[in-house]
């Protein structure tokens, strides 16, 4: 039975009063993928904020990847799809992923941002100014640049928002492909249907607690969106 | 609700310098009316008496800020940082009693309110960075990102005094300091006095102290408590 | 280091895109120098004070660009971007601070073709240890401003904040430049013990704010 990749024992994270993880214990092992799921304002974003390493915890343990415990090798091995894009308007496609790649020490970082950028179906607008593009085109190149250093380690928040469809079932099938490569997901999304159909694990977070789920059958969706409902109200 | 031993030590330390303060004030105030009066400067010299230990609390505030910061860099424990900006706070007032009883004294004995005296400078200075302190705790938002930016700033703020101190220095700020112009030395008399103050204001200093901090830590209670509630409460209605 | 030069290149590339940093600071400081003329009152020792108001428009103009080079980190929350680097964050600060010192750097010498023209004082002579010193005194001011600015970008008070944070701290600078620069302008002595305060300041802001920025992106 290996290490755990992600642990997580007690954990808390506090905003002045206000406590929005509490008393978190998590396992994923690696090459696994972990859906969490829950209402607004559970903490799902900044669970994965905590396990990026961008906030501290406020208490408890978090060992995430296989590096020292500090959080600077941890951001070596995690890349992190969040809400914000991170991209700078005035910076075309291609800029802001060269800089991302040479913030994270990649090299040849031109080369890696044109890879990129024809896995994301980016290379017509490399050259055009990110402060231009539409909802699913920042999506896309906001993935882009969380796997820009290629990390073992993926935490998505709510990817699938502001895709189309078939933008959605690509990305999906995309997110499936690195499972089979022996690569860590943790994916915070609303979409029960795709947390049902890619998750090996499944969190449930309810105002910053874990709630328990029965065990699952299968990667049935119609269950999950059972159980949840029962479990939110 | 009765209180963890812990959180017993702060108010019974603030009753116990309440004490001590009562005692060495009437002794302080007795050693003042009884100083010899200053031949040259006259009565308004014994504002000294007053000026010099503010001056020290001051100061010492503004270090106890630097430390505190420092020490919740290092430790992430909210104490050190109710420490600081306790020790901001009193410190603050401490100063301003400084920048008051200073021109009370130059007016006194040189007829002019304010004279750009070096020592007098560097502490308006240092009001200043006391002010900036507080205002840059109370336009930050949320516990841990204002402690930590405080922190930053109470140490930077702390390392300024010497640099601010040359600086000023170098500009021509003069130096009609009561020490610079006496060659230093305490007429007769004078020790007993100010060694009282100093005593005075250290405890007045803790005193002060012990009640802000006290305050802060009952906020902090409060404020996770009415947090919880307003969490559980809210859920039972979804 | 490759974090600090990605920075700076940013920074960089992104001004040059859109220059208004740049502009803006220009016309402020030239503006400044050129209200400052009209203010300063003839006679009562001016030519000993003209130095000094030039480091007045130097401040704000600096004041000004520390602000606009976080205004640009916050779109995207790109700053919690720069956050993710698996680097030291010092060299972030690094990165953004050289930026500000370059586009400061120009307009130091725009603004001080200004001033030599409207107080007629001649810098022509002195011109590089002039610069010498402008070159320490800006470095002092976006050394420990860099620090203050990403502080106050994540403030409720945003545009306020900085100069609150900045200007009692750099009272050294301020006057060390002054009088390093009154000195070589009007008695054309080399100021020593003004430049040596300098230095030190700006080794002691440089060092505080590398460590300290760290703690700053922290969250």
């Amino acid at each position: 039975m290996s290490e755990p990749l992600i642990l997580a024992r007690g954990l808390e994270k506090r905003f002045g009063a206000v406590r929005a993880i509490r008393g978190l214990d998590l396992e994923v092992r690696a090459g696994s993928t972990l859906a969490v799921i829950g209402p607004n304002g559970a903490g799902k974003s900044t669970l994965l904020r905590l396990l990026s390493g961008l906030t501290r915890p406020s208490a408890g343990v978090l060992r995430v990847g296989r590096g020292g415990g500090d959080r600077r090798s941890r951001r070596r091995e995690v890349g992190l799809i969040a809400h914000s894009s991170f991209l700078y308007p005035a910076l075309t496609a291609r800029e802001n992923l060269i800089l991302a790649a040479r913030l994270h020490g990649v090299a040849n970082p031109a080369e890696r941002a044109d890879a990129l950028l024809e896995e994301q179906e980016l290379s017509q607008v490399a050259e055009r100014k990110a402060g231009g593009f539409s909802r699913g085109m920042s999506q896309r190149l906001s993935i882009a640049r969380g796997l820009v250093h290629d990390p073992e380690i993926l935490l998505l928040d709510e990817p699938f928002s502001g895709l189309d469809p078939r933008a959605t079932s690509r990305l999906a099938e995309r997110l499936g492909e690195r499972r089979t490569v022996q690569r860590t997901l943790v994916l915070a999304t609303h979409d029960l249907a795709r947390a049902a159909e890619l998750a090996d694990q499944i969190l449930l977070l309810v105002r910053g607690e874990s709630v328990a789920l029965p065990a699952r059958e299968g990667r049935d969706a119609a269950a999950l969106e059972r159980h949840y409902r029962e479990a939110v109200g | 609700m009765p209180l963890s031993p812990p959180d017993r030590v702060i108010p019974t330390l603030h009753r116990a310098t309440a004490i001590a303060l009562s005692a060495c004030a009437i002794a302080y105030g007795y050693l003042v009316v009884n100083a010899p009066v200053d031949s040259e400067q006259g009565v308004v010299q014994k504002i000294l008496y007053l000026h010099v230990p503010c001056a020290m609390a001051a100061y010492l505030g503004f270090l106890l800020t630097a430390i505190g910061g420092g020490l919740y860099l290092w430790k992430r424990e909210e104490r050190f940082d109710r420490f600081a900006a306790s020790a901001a706070e009193v410190g603050a007032f401490f100063c301003a009693l400084v920048l008051v009883t200073g021109p009370i004294w130059g007016k006194g004995t040189w007829g002019s309110w304010w004279s750009w005296d070096l020592r007098l400078t560097v502490t308006l200075l240092l009001f200043l960075v006391y002010l900036s302190y507080l205002l840059l705790r109370s336009f930050t938002e949320g516990g841990d990102r204002k402690a930590r930016f405080a922190a930053i700033y109470g140490i930077a703020g702390l390392l300024v005094i010497p640099l601010n101190y040359f600086a000023i220095d170098l500009a021509g700020g003069r130096s009609i300091h009561p020490e610079n112009l006496e060659g230093g030395s305490l007429g007769a008399g004078m020790a007993l006095p100010f060694a009282a103050g100093i005593l005075t204001a250290i405890v007045a200093f803790s005193h002060l102290l012990l009640g802000r901090i006290d305050i802060a830590r009952l906020r902090a209670q409060l404020a996770e408590r009415d947090a919880e509630r307003e969490m559980r409460g809210g859920g039972d209605c979804a | 280091m490759n974090v600090f030069l990605a920075v700076l290149w940013k920074d960089l590339l992104i001004e040059w895109r859109s220059r208004d940093r740049l502009v803006a600071m220009g016309i402020f400081a030239v503006l400044v120098v050129i209200v400052l003329y009209f203010a300063a009152a003839p006679g009562l020792g001016s030519e000993a004070r003209a130095p000094g108001l030039l480091w007045v428009a130097y401040l704000f103009a600096s004041v000004l660009g520390l602000n606009r080079a976080f205004a640009l980190e916050l779109e995207n929350e790109a700053l919690s971007g720069l956050a993710l680097a698996p680097a030291d964050r010092g060299w972030i600060f690094l990165g953004k601070a050289a930026a500000s010192l370059l586009l400061l750097l120009i307009v130091q010498a725009g603004a001080a073709l200004v001033f030599a023209l409207a107080f007629e004082v001649a810098i022509a002579p002195v011109a590089l240890p002039f610069a010498a010193i402008a070159f320490l005194g800006a470095l002092g001011l976006c050394a420990v401003g860099t620090l203050f600015a990403a502080i106050a970008v994540r403030t409720t008070f945003r545009e306020v904040m900085l100069p609150l944070l900045l200007l009692p701290l750099s009272v050294p600078v301020i006057l060390g430049s002054v009088r390093a620069t009154n000195a070589l302008l009007l008695d054309g002595s080399l100021p020593w013990a003004a430049t040596r305060l300098l230095l030190v300041t700006d080794a002691v802001f440089l060092i505080v704010s590398f460590v300290s920025f760290e703690y700053v992106l922290d969250d």
